[in-house]
């Protein structure tokens, strides 16, 4: 029944995104431009964090209870950060969950936690249906997502339901829902970080933008290239023809969305260069692989409104390599999280420096999170984790979700200290949808499984 | 084929088998060792094809090597592919190492040898080693073997050359060897953490790291589902089969405990201190038994029982003899090599002709790589693919090789000074044994989203890396190359420089300039229309009548301008 309703929803959505992508294309496009004029400060974007190879969420977020703290201890004996290291957060008036702290590389998210303006998502990881503990998912066979525990498919998990080969993302298919609200449809969804299944679809179109902008294809405009001006205008030509067999028209394709898009972008971004002081990084980050990633996003944020861009709702993505902390854990992970908080508190600033503090959220992902036991100087795959949902709009200063017992051979470890997620990454996700203007009827399009989840609004979002 | 699950029984007949010295002396890796005496069946030396014409030969340089030249495209037209791959296979190995060591050792302690080295010495072999299917199959298997100088490995240039030598030396020999000496590498021993990796401690609460027998399993050898023999995976009530559960993987890790540093030397300090022995990076790992998980073992179907003193050789014998003769290997393996030389989407009935000749060379022996290389290039569709063939997008690595052999470039300070080519923006997107991950730049099953390659369930792998910026990056790089070289520049000049000449002696006639050019850089399968369109284009240049110097300087722009048009078409990009 349940999924015959959904069946049905996929279809009736399926249907009505087809009529959305056939000739009227071009007028959804001029509604959405004329409702931009009317109301410049409608707009919202979530950007997607993702930390790959897989982020230890146990010596991200850390518990300071004294029992806790010891077996945490214990398990992970070299690896554990000792605890006068710790930053701790505010403990919550009646709060079930414990006194937390964060990493000691994570001092800026401690400060958006205690100013309001960041929240954490406990134990969150993928799951088909709520598992009630670790017996029920070692003893039955309930649904669960497939590959658990190996990177490349719980990344595709993560970010689109499904193993490698997924071809829709979750960040995909709100874009095609959001799509008609903006005027280029082209910008909906923008990578800073290359191919990134979260924004596929097989409507929406990400866009990988590079960290300085779009590059353009030099000599292709005007002037001369080798001495010849028809030279010039047969590389216009050629590496445009769509002509020969299908891998050649897909790249075609994508050099004719490079074109476009370049015209599009590049005066628009003139307008906010990297060296305007509203997203000029700090000398410190000028070199962060991250940070500058997220610099060409607060760019494009930026210029949202110009005549060529017209965007209400964006989806971005960024990401950061490396977490994959089997040894030198301590080392690693220390130098990969000051990134990651430096960079979104730098995003954070220029935010607010543009004005669009609370109309743009950051999420963190990854692909899972690890084992609690140690493997001598590092640590093993796992399942849920810890997340960070970081903006003005966030009723931060909250942990969400329920933050586990930290110990082996709990009603949440799946082995070693594996943690059974307690919240499912669609219910994150039906969060941040909603809050992007996704109708709730329409969620199941985004997430085909959050009618399988007691909740699908988390609460730590601002309406 | 029935399953091979070998249970106790076969464990035990394992165990019984196996000696507990190691397979390979330690020392064995500084320079490579006799080539193997694996047993080969005999190759009739007559053409099994028709001799080649010009475009066939230059297809198939494409995919054996690093790009053809004119003067190998003539030469296996007047020969055959199997007399070029007996002659290629009796190459001597070019190898990486030997041009490392005398840089090595002038280092000051603390110093560091820089990544470029190994690039210069990349792009210097693809460009002239005569070993060119070795260093082009070499090149291969480091986009399925992979490790990466992005991460710890960044100053690890020695380890690396050795690395990639290896790679190269296992090429013409066998796989049971090539994975051996895989897993024994210190660059993956640190790359995938399991040297210096230790046994359970129950007492302090560490178990073995999983890293290494996850992905050995995974991406090395046997990957997730059970496959049948052509590649496609094998279905019980209609669902893939998965190849291992997680206990198989903290049974498998436990084998990979205990190995450390090579070299003489069996103490503790030996163990923990790569200070002990400074050719710690090129020599293989071995076995320390004090380390090595002693306790029971179950993995695949294998159960070795628990054992006093800890064998770690013997228990890597039988992992490693476990994986090897698991039927999935063959068209695991065989379809990859496939995608990287010849297409991204073979049909199953190549991938299963394939895997055949890895399980029999024709002479009993499995694993033979010169059997598994001459199937996947020798087969018929790859020698004559079908109209619908997908082909596979020309990486950009493979870009630049091919236009450096295609233009017999030349480096100024001999040594091909190429730094790294990462930035998409500006440059390739793409560098030698620089992958973010140990799932390599790109994902065999990657499928573009909303794409129509999609939508007929086809893969294209490179496309992973193919974006907005890339596309144009790399055609500007391209610009910039063909119009002044590439490399660092010295004294106003970039240190590879091409040499057009043979191209502007014909360059008076536009259409034969580019009818050669089709043939060196694409196999002819321009279009007509992007023909005419770069015919006229070149035309356009005109020839001064009574300025010899501007006539040869309009002569090179001709050439200039077929390559560059050639090399941002379409029909070029993809390789069919």
């Amino acid at each position: 029944m349940q999924a015959s309703r959904r069946e049905f929803l996929r279809h009736a959505g399926a249907l009505s995104l087809l009529r959305a992508a056939g000739p009227l294309g071009l007028q959804l496009a001029g509604i959405g431009a004329a409702a931009a004029a009317t109301q410049p400060d409608d707009y919202r974007a979530i950007v997607c964090l993702f930390m790959y190879g897989a982020n230890d969420g146990h010596n991200t977020v850390i518990s300071l209870d004294s029992e806790a703290y010891k077996t945490y201890a214990a398990a992970r004996s070299v690896i554990a950060l000792p605890r006068e290291a710790l930053l701790a957060l505010p403990t919550e008036q009646a709060s079930r969950t414990p006194a937390l702290s964060l990493h000691p590389e994570l001092g800026p998210l401690q400060s958006l936690y205690q100013r309001g303006s960041a929240a954490i998502l406990a134990n969150v990881g993928p799951l088909v249906v709520p598992i009630k503990d670790a017996a029920t998912f070692k003893g039955t066979n309930i649904a669960r997502p497939p590959k658990l525990f190996s990177h490349n498919d719980q990344q595709a998990i993560w970010q689109a339901f499904s193993p490698e080969g997924a071809k829709i993302g979750w960040g995909g298919r709100i874009a095609d829902l959001l799509a008609a609200q903006n005027g280029k449809h082209l910008f909906t969804a923008i990578s800073a970080a290359g191919n990134a299944v979260f924004l596929a679809s097989d409507r929406t179109i990400q866009y990988q933008i590079s960290n300085s902008g779009a590059i353009g294809f030099n000599r292709t405009n005007a002037g001369n290239i080798y001495g010849s001006a028809k030279g010039a205008e047969a590389l216009r030509a050629q590496i445009a023809a769509a002509q020969g067999d299908l891998f050649g028209q897909e790249y075609a394709t994508v050099v004719n969305r490079s074109i476009e898009a370049h015209g599009l972008v590049s005066a628009a971004l003139a307008r906010l260069p990297e060296t305007d002081p509203r997203v000029a990084l700090p000398p410190e980050l000028a070199q962060d692989k991250l940070a500058q990633q997220l610099r060409i996003v607060a760019r494009m944020i930026g210029v949202r409104d110009d005549e060529n861009i017209q965007q209400r709702r964006q989806i971005f993505f960024v990401s950061l390599n490396g977490f994959d902390t089997h040894d030198h854990q301590l080392d690693k992970q220390g130098e990969l999280l000051r990134s990651v908080a430096q960079s979104i508190a730098y995003f954070q600033d220029a935010m607010a420096e543009l004005g669009v503090a609370d109309k743009v959220t950051v999420f963190t992902a990854s692909d899972f999170g690890r084992a609690l036991l140690s493997n001598g100087d590092g640590s093993d795959h796992g399942w849920g984790s810890h997340h960070f949902i970081v903006g003005g709009a966030v009723k931060g200063g909250r942990v969400y979700g329920q933050f586990p017992d930290i110990a082996l051979n709990t009603a949440t470890d799946v082995g070693n200290g594996r943690l059974l997620p307690t919240t499912a990454v669609d219910q994150y996700a039906a969060t941040l949808a909603r809050w992007m203007g996704v109708p709730e009827r329409d969620l199941p399009l985004v997430l085909p499984n959050i009618g399988n989840f007691a909740t699908s609004d988390l609460g730590f979002m601002q309406a | 084929m029935p399953l091979q699950r070998p249970g106790l029984y076969c464990a035990f007949f394992l165990l019984a088998a196996c000696s507990s010295t190691p397979e390979h002396p330690v020392d064995s890796w500084a320079y490579p060792a006799q080539p193997h005496a694996l047993k080969r069946p005999f190759i009739s030396p007559g053409p099994n094809y028709q001799t080649p014409s010009l475009v066939e030969a230059s297809r198939f340089l494409q995919q054996a090597s690093f790009g053809p030249t004119q003067a190998e495209i003539d030469a296996l037209s007047r020969s055959n592919y199997k007399a070029w791959l007996k002659t290629q296979f009796a190459t001597p190995q070019t190898l990486f190492l030997p041009e490392v060591e005398p840089e090595h050792a002038k280092l000051a302690k603390g110093q560091n040898l820089r990544q470029e080295l190994f690039f210069r010495l990349f792009w210097k072999n693809a460009a002239t080693a005569p070993d060119q299917l070795r260093q082009r199959v070499a090149f291969a298997l480091s986009e399925i073997f992979v490790v990466s100088f992005e991460g710890q490995l960044d100053v690890k240039i020695r380890g690396m050359a050795s690395y990639y030598d290896m790679l190269g030396r296992n090429a013409f020999g066998d796989f049971r060897t090539l994975i051996e000496e895989v897993s024994r590498h210190p660059m993956m021993g640190v790359y995938l953490s399991h040297l210096k990796n230790q046994k359970e401690d129950p007492a302090r609460g560490r178990v073995p790291d999983e890293n290494y027998a996850r992905e050995v399993m995974q991406l090395f050898t046997i990957g997730l589902h059970e496959l049948n023999p052509d590649g496609t995976p094998r279905l019980r009530n209609s669902q893939p089969i998965e190849t291992y559960s997680n206990e198989d993987i903290t049974g498998l890790a436990k084998v990979f405990t205990g190995f450390s540093y090579g070299g003489p030397g069996d103490t503790d300090a030996h163990f923990n201190n790569q200070g002990r022995e400074p050719r710690w990076d090129i020599l293989p790992m071995k076995g320390y038994p004090k380390f090595h998980s002693a306790s029971e073992k179950k993995f695949l179907g294998v159960t070795i029982p628990p054992q006093t003193p800890a064998n770690p050789e013997g228990d890597l014998k039988i992992a490693l003899d476990r994986l090897f003769n698991h039927p999935n290997v063959g068209p695991f393996f065989g379809k990859q090599l496939i995608q990287r030389l010849v297409t991204s989407n073979p049909s199953p009935a190549y991938v299963e002709r394939v895997a055949r000749a890895f399980n029999d060379n024709g002479a009993g022996v499995r694993g033979d790589m010169q059997a598994v290389i001459r199937a996947v290039l020798l087969d018929p569709e790859a020698r004559q693919p079908p109209p619908d063939a997908s082909g596979k997008l020309r990486e950009p690595i493979l870009r630049l090789s091919q236009w450096l052999r295609a233009f017999n470039a030349t480096s100024i300070s001999g040594e091909f000074r190429i730094p790294n080519t990462d930035n998409p923006g500006f440059s390739l997107g793409q560098s030698p044994l620089r992958a973010s991950s140990v799932f390599n730049f790109y994902r065999p099953g990657f499928m573009p989203p909303g794409t129509g390659i999609a939508r007929q369930n086809m893969v294209a792998p490179e496309m992973q890396i193919v974006s907005e910026s890339a596309v144009a990056g790399y055609a500007n790089f391209m610009q910039t190359a063909i119009e002044a070289g590439v490399g660092r520049v010295e004294a106003g000049k970039r240190d590879v420089q091409p040499d057009y000449s043979a191209q502007m002696a014909i360059a008076d006639k536009p259409a034969q300039l580019v009818e050669q050019l089709d043939l060196l850089l694409t196999g002819q399968r321009l279009s007509a229309a992007s023909r005419t369109r770069i015919n006229e284009a070149v035309a356009s240049i005109a020839l001064p009548a009574n300025n010899p110097q501007a006539a040869e300087n309009a002569r090179r722009n001709r050439v200039k301008l077929a390559t560059l048009l050639i090399m941002v078409s379409p029909e070029y990009l993809v390789q069919k």
